[in-house]
Formats: structure tokens, C-alpha cells, sequence
């Protein structure tokens, strides 16, 4: 009960002067149906263990590094083995990323484009001209989706202090509205519970966030790259929702010792004293960043000979895999490969190292298949390129 | 109230104990413990040992996810007109303990977000029109009677310690516990031992920082995790932290042998999926082959409990910082503790299940309530406060808007359609366990008896949970079902006990059995499956025997072929398994482990020396 009664002085007297402004508006704004609430304070995150002083688990690092060089890959999946490092790494990610320009102060993130094309549209005044827009700059934002999230919090819902105060109905934007151009994590994503696997597959598939609701009508863009991470012992994903994942990866239990023994090693040190060692790596960090705005901005410079496609198509035809998506995938992140390596030129050897990555999961599962899906990736790669140089 | 230093017994959990409050950073302790046993006395008096004022949280079993997580307080939102947020009970043991009695029946969604909030030493709200994070760094200790079931593996990867499991048989030391709830001892010494013990844990947190370990014995910690199979690499800062902590407590400033035994002995060895592979060696061979049949067990567990401190510790002296050392001393570890862990946590690790419904899949209509959600009237139980906290915002819009359109109200409360939120329940639809014993010619020579005393253990572990269960024995021509899907534990015993051995093994024929089984269970509705086969996995029988009694042999690879089809198949039909490998370790070939890899499913040893007699205790 005390704890109960100090959490309500704490909020009364930290809402206190919001609460006056909202019933000075109170009057004005009787008429206004909608109203969005402005971004509240970001949170303060804890510090999080650098993503340069991870070791081993190249697959999901690079998985991770390849969506961030080209969001439209469609985000990653992390399936392994517990105590392997996969929230760890996901959470480490924020720190590396990339600056982005959204409109000063907005919750969802937008351009100016964006932003001039949504508003322009419901307000009376004449189209807003773009010069008029101030934009700031910000971290790609990394957004959590904790598994006790209910759907109001995620999709948005009325602000509850503005409606009991003052009855008026105003728009609080959920998770989905921060990760607008951002990345949305969550961890543990089998167990997520069915009707928010719902909401998601339907904002992934449309790339926009509806919420209507007596009278507030509120439509904003969500594109977010989905980032899931769980252990396969604990259940399942379901197939829709694997679709979704343009990349898969697998993170196993590291069994070198030397390896292990330095995992130890800097996570003690981490532990010991994060502060510096967050400033021991910090040219690390900043060198990896670099290097990924390069690739960023080298990226529309990549170009694939039709050859190479052919073959991208060939290989998941052999493979058996429905729809486009396989091949979409594989080139947009063989793309987003070549780009991180330096290169203007996509190759089939860029191919072959992310094969894997984008069609493990998109395999037909036969059950007397007796290979790993792996192998069968690389067995018909081989054949694919085989045949390719025999034409040469 | 009895104190900490007022329990008699249990030394190991209480050393354990004594680590976490030397050292929060280890997470918890869990504290599998038979019924009587005073685990929960313990784990309460720990709150004794710890710093004043640290908090200690109990967490009810039945705890919903808005009071676990916290959310949005109705009474005290509705007064004042201002979202008042309430805190979880997570975030109440921020700083101090959070204690679960009877871990192992928590819910799992429950456990889910234990599991979060240690990750994340924080608390996410998303709930109800609330984003908040609360911190919520805590230890957990928690205590729970393995025949109620296992705990979750994913939550046992993040607390450090596990004690090892040990039935609690001593009638001196019950005599004692009688004693003092009798209240026969003087409560001023106890206060005294207390402050003692507050005294020395406060000069252990001191110590901490100062104690060093050398790379050799970090190596060795890893080396251990590796060849126990424990999976994951979080373990291995545990392990360390635990021989620091003790260290500490000790007042030492390096990390020696005792240290680094007993952070395997309470974070390795619990975790264990295998036993260590030894060299093979002709004189110890002979020493391992079980013991007659009418050595009285107790009496060796005595032996081998006594003596072997003094020269032990001598010989390891001499051998310092050599690998050999920490093989010795791994095996020290392993051996007092091993069998039962790995017989306990098997049937935990491996309940897999299809997208996420983890074999208590939430519904609309019957269980225990987990949380509400969106919904229609119809469509279920109105969850009533959550509807009332989803409505209460709007009524001053809703009014406001009735007025204006001239309608007069005289509901106190306006509720609209969108504001309906309905129950959703968690269901604890069992497990069918099917039992597969090989009672081939092969396993009369190795362990019948031990895999009998193995499976009545699981037996009872399923009674408790409801499960139902079926049993399959397979020797001769081909595979008998002994007991169809039935709850009647006891009739599994009966089965079990007259299951007469000799003959080829016929392993295709079980598999075949079994997944017959499986799929009739399935269309009475039951979902999750698995099998537990006690076999030494070395089929020798085709599947035509059974129909042709002129087919007695086929060549290897055709047995091999059929019986890896099968485990395909039953793998893909989403039926874990588990194999217990009866084989005695100098004559397998490993097909037990081969069986267990193309079912998908886990491999464990039955091993050699105590099973037997701990599946008897786990039994008396």
C-alpha cells in the first residue's frame, strides 16, 4: 500500500505542470476530435555491452550489420542455443547505428517528404512548403518489444491522463511509432502471444500502423526492421510470421576454449568497470560505424550483372522455394555484402556467403530429408556455380 | 521465525546461500529439495544473512502478469484523475530477493518474464497506456520439490547456482529441525551467530574485488563446462564468480582447489547433459562394474562420503596448475553428484512445442487467468476491471458527446463495445509420455534393472503432473504395446514390473509402435508428445519380422535406413524425445547418441555407479 501511495505522489508531482497546460488547453481544444501527445522524454537505457567486444557469433553480427546497411532486407531471426549472447549482441546494436534526419520532434520518425505528405493532407492550411520543416538528427532507434506488451501499447491508444482530466481524446502512439525507420527487437519471439503476432504480421506487410477507435482515426507509417531472437527448444515461430524474416541465423554454444576464455575476459573487465570500458573501445565503436555509413552510401553504387541473377533464380528454383521473397532477399543483401566489403560489383561469391542466411528458412520441409538445410544450400550453390563456370 | 544458523542439514544449499549474499552478481540459487525437507524454511531465513533492509519479495504461484509486471493502479487512477502506476512485484525485489516456493509449478509465462527482467536487471511496461522501466535487479532464490517437475532450462541458464539435489534422510538431523521449532534453543545465541554470519559475509563483500584467479583456472572452469556438455557460455562467469565468492568467504586472496570443486560442484555439474568422456582404462573398468546384488547401497554411500578429504587434497597439492589437476578435480566433482541431476532435468529441457503454445496454450474458456485482451462479449469471460480501466478515460468524451447529441444518460458508466476486454486462461492440457523399453537379450546382459528404476522414477514425475502415459517394450520379433495412453501411473509399475527380457531388438518395430501410438493420442487431443526410449539404441530386427515370420535378419544399412526414416518422420510430426542410453560406456559404439541426433531429440547416459540406488530413493 505505501508503495502504492509513494508511486502516486511521485507521478502527481511529476505530471503536476503537464496537468495544468493540459486544462488551459483543455477549453481551446474541445472541437479537436484527434490530438497527438509529443514524444515523451526518451528513456534512459542502460549501458550496454559493446557490440566490438563480442566475440565469435559472426553470422548474427553480420546479419544484423547487413539490415542496418539496407533496412528493406527485411530484418533477422536469431535462433540458438540459451546463454549464447543473442540480446546481448541485439541490444549492443544501438550503440553502433548510424544517424538518421527525422522532423524535430516527431514520434513516428518521419522525413520531411513523409511528413509534409501526411499532414498536408489533413490540415485546412494550405500544403506546408519544406523549408518550413525542422529536422534534427537521431540514432536509428532500437525499440523493445517486451513479451507482457499489450496490444494498446503497441499499436497506440488514447492518452488516459488527457481523457480522464480533461475528456479530451488524444492519440498516445505505441512501440510500433517509435520504430518507424528503426529497428523493433523482440526477444523471446516463439512465445510472443498470437494476436500480437497478428498486429505484426499485418503493420510488417503494409509498412503503416491503423488505428481507429471512436473517433480517433490515426494512420502513420511503421516500417521497422523486425529482429527476433529465441531458443528453438522452447517452441516454435509460426510460418507466417518466419516468412517475415528476410535473414535467418543460427548461434551455437562456442566450444573453444581460448575463445570462451576471452568472452570471460572482457565481460569481467566490462563488469569491473563499464564506464571504461566503454571508453577503452570507443574508437573500436566508432571505427565499425564508420565503416557501415560507408557501406550505407556506397550501396546505390553496387550494381549485379543479369548473369548473376539468373543464377540467384536458378538456385532457389532447384531449391524449391515458393514466391519471390528467396530471391529477393538474396540480392538485396548480397548487395548490402558486396557494399559492406568495399565492393561495387556484386559476384556469385558474395552469393555463396549469404546464401544461407536468406534461405534457410524458406526451405520446404520434407520429413525423410535427411540433409541439414545448410548443406543442401551449399550442395545446390555449387551445382548453380558449377554449371555457371562450365558456361564461361 | 527460525533462523538461518538454526538449520540443521542442507550444508551445500547454505553454502550456496552464503555465496549469493557474498556476491548478488551470481543471480540466485535454486534449491531442488524433497518435500519436508525445509528448503522453504531455509530460503526465508535468508533474508538473516543478508544487509538490513535488503528486501525480500515471496512471489505467489498464482500471480498475474499485471501484479508480476506491474500496470496501471484502477482505485488510485480514478481519484485522482492521473494514471498512477503500480509497481510488479519484480521490481519490489529491486535490490533484494525474490523467492518463488515451488519453482517448477510456476507458469511459464510467468517464468518468461522472470527471465526478461534478469536479462535486463530492469522491468519493461508496456501495458495499458503505460511505457515505463523500473529496475528490478534481483537475486532469485527459489526452491522446489523435483517431483513436482523440472524448471524451466532457459530460466535455470540465468541463476548461478543450482544445488545439487540430495534426499534428506537423516533422522539425527530431523531430530534436531524438531528441536528447535520447538523452540528449545536460546534465542540470544542466535543472535549472536547471526550478527557472526552478517560479519563475515560484510568482510567477504570486502574481500571480493581482491581475490585473483589465474588463467590455468579459468581454463579448467571452461574445459568443464565443455566436456559436461553444459550448453551456452553464460555459465562460465558464473562458475568463476562462485570460486571468487568462496574465496572471499574464506578470506583468501587467491582462488584455490576447494574454490574451483565447488563452482563445479553448484554450477557445472547440475547443468551437465554428459558424463565427462575418461580415458579408458582396463584396472578402473573392472573397479566400475556395478556392485553385486546384495551390497547394502547405504553403506557404500557412507565409505565414499568419509574418507577421501585429507589424501585427496594432498595429491592435488603436488600437482598444481597442470591440466591433470583440474581433470581430477572435475572428476572429484562429477562423480558425488551427476546421475540424478541428469535422470531430473531431462524431462525439463526438451518439451517442445509448436508456435509457442508450449502445451498450455492459452484460451477463452477454462484455466487459471493469465491476462485479458481485446475481445467480444461473446467470444469469452469479460475480464471486469480491465474493461472498466480500458472505459474510464472516455466517459467525460462519451458524456460530453451524449449531451450534445440530447441524449441523458443516466449510466454512471458508458461502455462501448471497443472497451470489452475478455479473459484469456492458460490450460494445462498434459503430456503423453510413451515409454519404449528395450527388453532385448542385450540389455538382461547390461542394465534391465536400472532402466527400471530409471522409468518408475519418470513414472511418478508424470502422475504428478497428470501426464498420461504409455508404455512399449520391444524384444523378439517385434514391438508390444504394455499399456495404452492412460493416466494409471500404477498400472505402468505393474507392466514394468513383470517385463520379462531376451531376444533381438527389434528398434524399427518400437519406433513404428510408437508413432502409431502417438498419432491416436493426437486425435483425441492431445498435443504434446514425447518419447522416452531406454534402449542401447543397437536395433538388430527389420520391420517385415513382425508381419513375416520367415525374416529374421537384414543387412545393416537397410536397418539403419528404416530406422532413421521413421526418426525423421517422428520428429517432423513435432514429437520430442529423449534416449537414455543403457549401453555400458566401454562396449558402445555410440548408436544411442546416433538414434538421439536423428530424432532431434536429447541423448543421456544412464550412468554406471549410483543410479541405481538413486532412483530407489527417488522410489522409498
Amino acid at each position: 500500500m505505501t508503495q502504492t501511495a509513494k508511486a502516486a505522489k511521485k507521478t502527481t508531482s511529476a505530471k503536476a505542470s503537464a496537468t495544468k497546460e493540459a486544462k488551459a488547453k483543455a477549453t481551446a481544444e474541445e472541437q479537436a476530435v484527434t490530438e497527438v501527445k509529443k514524444p515523451a522524454a526518451k528513456k534512459k537505457s542502460a549501458l550496454a555491452f559493446p557490440f566490438t567486444s563480442i566475440v565469435g557469433q559472426e553470422e548474427m553480427k553480420l546479419s544484423l550489420i547487413l539490415n542496418i546497411i539496407d533496412p528493406r532486407i527485411g530484418g533477422v531471426l536469431v535462433m540458438g542455443h540459451r546463454g549464447t549472447g543473442k540480446s546481448t549482441t541485439v541490444r549492443a546494436l544501438a550503440e553502433v547505428l548510424p544517424f538518421i534526419p527525422r522532423v524535430k520532434g516527431d514520434i513516428y520518425n518521419r522525413t520531411v517528404e513523409q511528413y509534409i505528405e501526411m499532414e498536408s493532407g489533413t490540415k485546412a492550411a494550405s500544403a506546408i512548403k519544406p523549408e518550413d520543416v525542422k529536422t534534427e538528427m537521431i540514432p536509428v532507434p532500437v525499440v523493445d518489444l517486451p513479451l507482457g506488451a499489450t496490444e494498446d501499447r503497441v499499436c497506440g491508444t488514447i492518452d488516459i491522463e488527457k481523457a480522464l482530466t480533461s475528456g479530451v481524446k488524444a492519440f498516445e502512439p505505441g512501440l510500433l511509432a517509435q520504430s518507424n525507420r528503426g529497428f523493433l527487437y523482440i526477444d523471446e519471439v516463439n512465445l510472443l502471444d498470437d494476436h500480437l503476432v497478428d498486429v505484426l504480421l499485418d503493420v510488417a506487410a503494409s509498412g503503416k500502423n491503423v488505428v481507429e477507435r471512436e473517433g480517433i482515426s490515426i494512420r502513420h507509417p511503421a516500417r521497422f526492421v523486425l529482429v527476433g531472437s529465441g531458443n528453438p527448444e522452447e517452441g516454435e515461430l509460426r510460418p507466417q510470421l518466419l516468412d517475415r524474416f528476410g535473414l535467418h541465423a543460427r548461434i551455437i554454444t562456442i566450444n573453444d576454449v581460448a575463445k570462451r576464455v576471452q568472452i570471460v575476459k572482457l565481460r569481467r573487465e566490462y563488469d569491473e568497470d563499464p564506464e571504461a570500458f566503454m571508453k577503452k573501445v570507443t574508437r573500436d565503436q566508432q571505427k565499425l560505424q564508420k565503416k557501415i555509413v560507408a557501406a550505407q552510401q556506397l550501396l546505390p553504387q553496387v550494381t549485379m550483372d543479369d548473369k548473376v541473377l539468373t543464377d540467384i533464380a536458378r538456385l532457389c528454383m532447384n531449391l524449391g522455394i515458393d514466391g519471390h521473397r528467396g530471391e529477393l532477399t538474396i540480392t538485396r543483401t548480397a548487395h548490402a555484402f558486396a557494399a559492406w566489403e568495399g565492393k561495387t560489383q556484386v559476384t556469385m561469391e558474395h552469393v555463396r556467403e549469404i546464401a544461407g542466411l536468406c534461405l534457410r528458412h524458406r526451405l520446404r520441409k520434407d520429413p525423410l530429408e535427411t540433409v541439414d538445410a545448410g548443406e543442401k544450400i551449399d550442395r545446390e550453390l555449387a551445382k548453380v556455380l558449377g554449371e555457371a563456370e562450365a558456361a564461361a | 521465525m527460525i533462523a538461518f544458523t538454526d538449520i540443521v542439514g542442507m550444508d551445500l544449499a547454505k553454502q550456496a546461500l552464503m555465496l549469493l549474499a557474498v556476491d548478488p552478481s551470481l543471480g540466485g540459487v535454486v534449491i531442488p529439495s524433497t518435500v519436508g525437507s525445509g528448503k522453504s524454511t531455509l530460503a526465508r531465513a535468508f533474508a538473516d544473512i543478508l544487509p538490513e533492509g535488503t528486501p525480500f519479495v515471496e512471489l505467489p504461484l498464482n500471480v498475474t502478469e499485471d501484479r508480476l509486471i506491474g500496470g496501471v493502479d484502477l482505485e488510485a487512477t480514478l481519484a485522482s484523475g492521473l494514471r498512477v502506476v503500480q509497481h510488479g512485484v519484480l521490481s519490489k525485489a529491486h535490490k533484494g530477493v525474490l523467492y518463488v516456493d515451488s519453482l517448477s509449478l510456476l507458469d511459464s509465462s510467468a517464468v518468461s518474464h522472470i527471465m526478461d527482467a534478469i536479462s535486463r536487471r530492469a522491468v519493461i511496461v508496456e501495458r495499458e497506456g503505460l511505457s515505463e522501466v523500473h529496475p528490478a535487479d534481483f537475486m532469485l532464490v527459489g526452491t522446489y520439490d523435483p517431483s513436482d517437475g523440472e524448471v524451466r532450462m532457459g530460466l535455470l541458464d540465468r541463476i548461478g547456482i543450482i544445488v545439487p539435489f540430495t534426499p534428506v534422510n537423516d533422522y539425527r538431523a530431523r531430530k534436531q529441525i524438531v528441536n528447535i521449532v520447538m523452540g528449545t534453543r536460546d534465542e540470544e545465541d542466535t543472535q549472536d551467530e547471526l550478527r557472526m554470519l552478517r560479519g563475515l559475509i560484510e568482510a567477504a563483500r570486502e574481500q571480493l574485488h581482491k581475490v585473483s584467479m589465474t588463467n590455468e583456472q579459468i581454463k579448467g572452469l571452461i574445459q568443464t563446462a565443455i566436456s559436461l556438455g553444459v550448453e551456452g557460455n553464460r555459465v562460465d562467469i558464473f562458475a568463476i564468480r562462485a570460486a571468487i565468492a568462496n574465496a572471499a568467504l574464506n578470506q583468501r586472496t587467491e582462488v584455490d582447489d576447494e574454490d574451483m570443486k565447488l563452482a563445479m560442484k553448484l554450477v557445472l555439474v547440475p547443468r551437465a547433459t554428459r558424463m565427462p568422456e575418461r580415458e579408458p582404462n582396463p584396472e578402473e573398468m573392472a573397479q566400475e562394474e556395478p556392485p553385486p546384488q546384495d551390497e547394502q547401497p547405504q553403506d557404500e554411500a557412507e565409505d565414499e562420503n568419509a574418507p577421501p578429504d585429507s589424501t585427496d587434497a594432498d595429491a592435488e597439492e603436488e600437482q598444481k596448475d597442470e591440466p591433470d589437476m583440474i581433470e581430477e578435480l572435475m572428476m572429484d566433482a562429477v562423480e558425488t553428484e551427476l546421475p540424478d541431476n541428469i535422470l531430473n532435468i531431462s524431462l525439463a529441457s526438451k518439451k517442445k512445442a509448436k508456435s509457442g503454445s508450449r502445451g498450455e496454450a492459452l484460451n477463452n474458456k477454462r484455466g487459471r487467468f493469465v491476462r485479458s485482451q481485446p475481445g467480444e462479449i461473446k467470444s469469452g469471460k469479460v475480464a471486469l476491471i480491465p474493461t472498466l480501466i480500458s472505459a474510464a478515460p472516455w466517459q467525460a468524451a462519451r458524456k460530453a458527446e451524449q449531451l450534445k447529441k440530447g441524449i441523458k444518460s443516466t449510466a454512471a458508466l458508458i461502455i462501448a463495445k471497443d472497451d470489452v476486454k475478455i479473459k484469456r486462461f492458460r490450460d494445462k492440457s498434459g503430456t503423453l509420455f510413451i515409454f519404449m523399453v528395450d527388453a532385448s537379450g542385450s540389455m538382461a546382459l547390461n542394465r534391465m534393472r536400472q532402466a527400471k528404476g530409471a522409468v518408475s522414477s519418470l513414472l511418478q514425475n508424470a502422475y504428478v503432473h497428470r501426464d498420461q502415459v504409455s508404455l512399449i517394450s520391444f524384444r523378439g520379433k517385434h514391438a508390444q504395446v504394455l499399456l495404452p495412453p492412460s493416466q494409471s501411473v500404477d498400472r505402468a509399475k505393474r507392466e514394468l514390473d513383470v517385463l520379462p527380457t531376451g531376444g533381438g531388438t527389434p528398434l524399427a518395430s518400437a519406433l513404428l509402435t510408437g508413432w502409431e501410438t502417438a498419432k491416436q493420442a493426437r486425435t483425441k487431443g492431445i498435443t504434446q508428445i514425447m518419447f522416452v526410449m531406454i534402449t542401447d539404441g543397437r536395433g538388430n530386427i527389420p520391420l517385415g519380422a513382425a508381419y513375416d515370420p520367415t525374416v529374421t535378419k537384414a543387412p545393416k544399412e537397410e536397418l539403419e535406413k528404416e530406422i532413421e526414416a521413421l526418426a525423421l518422420s517422428i520428429q517432423s510430426d513435432g514429437i520430442a524425445s529423449i534416449v537414455v542410453d543403457t549401453q555400458m560406456n566401454y562396449l558402445s559404439r555410440g548408436e544411442a547418441p546416433k538414434l538421439a541426433q536423428k530424432l532431434g531429440g536429447r541423448y543421456f547416459y544412464l550412468p554406471n555407479a549410483k543410479a541405481e540406488q538413486i532412483v530407489e530413493a527417488a522410489l522409498s
